[in-house]
């Protein structure tokens, strides 16, 4: 089955895994020189992507204490060069900000996988596309040179990822497991330094207690991020009791 | 691993166990080898992760193209002594099935919707190559159709799947 004339034609194929090995080496040689077919690669990889996440379904529950028992005896590979970083007094991951900023796309897709089946799709198009528009700053700070994760607990319920970054000067806020609200109130967010307290964003978890990504600019020195429950349309200062405090 | 990092991976696991197990089992369809392969591949991912690039494509993009091809890779190497029986197992048409199987989410709702915008010869490529792990020349096989062929409709199917999709890339 060779056709040396048109390899491109082969791209179909190679992103569904169907060819056979002689055939994928000449295609991924072809690929090499071929700033096109690249590009088309990867519109047709988020293409079947899509149809392989159409058949999500939850493994056995057991499944996931043997995954993450393996992957304590796991090494993650590095990088040759790890840029210095400052100590920090918080849990700090090695998990890779890039990945961590692919989370995101991940939980958006199959975020959506989950909504109702009589969700209007149109609705789900517009919030990929506001989504889409704020994930290009998310990922600068996450993918930045300098990019830190940090976590904490939230008490009353839920855990708080926040990846932050003194290059893009900002971060950015995920928590899950949090407990949802009357619609009266709302969770926001606060930078709190040593010049006093700043609102820093609102967020309301969605399915499983999931909030999109917040992005917090104008970081200062000494600060910590905190979350409180507040009342809906925000406040400017805190006026209940501190859920969370992450120092920055 | 640090104790930050078994939570960032703990999450992680939530996030991407059930698309990976999802479409593994699809491609394999015994359960306990897929689960196999599920580990594998989510240890890799997480072994692996700095090399993500996301200037490439998405980390579902990723993730997804790493757990197809395992999930082929483990196919093919059962498939060589298993061949002729699996082949005459499979000559129903197997839209209906997959249509059936996937969970009526939004997600898959859509990707039903623009399958069945495909002519058949393109749906039955796709649907024999990417949920069942056959070579384009076995798909020909398969269909009857000329190998040239098939490779072009998959080619076409899946451009048109992209735009269906509204996949930006």
């Amino acid at each position: 089955m060779r056709n040396h004339k048109e390899p491109h034609t082969l791209a179909g194929a190679y992103v569904m895994d169907a060819l056979d090995d002689a055939d994928r080496a000449r295609f991924e040689r072809h690929l090499a020189s071929c700033d096109a077919c690249a590009q088309e690669i990867a519109g047709l990889r988020e293409t079947t992507a899509r149809l392989g996440a159409a058949t999500a379904t939850p493994p056995p529950a057991a499944l996931k204490e043997r995954v993450l028992a393996a992957a304590r005896r796991t090494r993650q590979h590095t990088p040759a060069v790890t840029p210095m970083r400052p100590r920090r007094r918080y849990l700090r991951t090695a998990i890779p900000a890039a990945v961590a900023a692919g989370l995101i796309g991940i939980s958006v897709t199959y975020g959506l996988a989950n909504s109702t089946a009589n969700q209007r799709l149109d609705q789900a198009n517009q919030r990929l596309d506001q989504v889409n528009q704020s994930s290009a700053a998310i990922a600068a700070i996450m993918t930045a040179r300098d990019a830190t994760m940090m976590q904490g607990q939230v008490s009353g319920g839920g855990s708080a990822t926040v990846v932050m970054s003194d290059v893009e000067d900002a971060l950015v806020f995920m928590a899950r497991g949090l407990p949802a609200l009357p619609a009266a109130s709302t969770y926001e967010l606060w930078l709190v330094g040593p010049g006093g307290d700043r609102p820093a964003g609102m967020i309301q978890p969605q399915a499983h207690g999931m909030t999109s990504p917040v992005i917090a600019r104008g970081l200062r020195h000494g600060d910590h991020l905190m979350l409180s429950v507040e009342p809906a349309q925000g406040t400017q200062h805190p006026t209940t009791r501190m859920m969370l405090d992450i120092q920055l | 691993m640090a104790r930050g990092e078994e939570a960032a991976f703990d999450a992680f696991y939530d996030q991407v166990s059930s698309p990976v197990f999802g479409v593994i089992l699809r491609v394999i369809r015994d359960p306990a080898q897929s689960e196999e392969v599920t580990q594998e591949v989510l240890l890799e991912v997480w072994r692996t992760a700095f090399r993500f690039d996301p200037a490439k494509g998405s980390a579902l993009a990723w993730v997804m193209t790493l757990s197809h091809r395992r999930a082929v890779d483990r196919v093919r190497s059962a498939q060589k002594e298993a061949d002729r029986e699996r082949r005459a197992a499979t000559k129903e048409v197997p839209y209906d099935e997959v249509a059936e199987a996937v969970e009526s989410t939004l997600e898959a709702e859509r990707v039903r919707r623009c399958l069945g915008g495909l002519t058949d010869l393109q749906r039955e490529s796709v649907i024999l190559a990417y949920y069942k792990g056959y070579t384009y020349a076995q798909v020909a096989d398969l269909l009857k159709v000329p190998a040239g062929t098939v490779k072009t409709r998959m080619r076409d199917a899946l451009i048109r799947l992209r735009d269906c999709l509204g996949v930006t890339a």
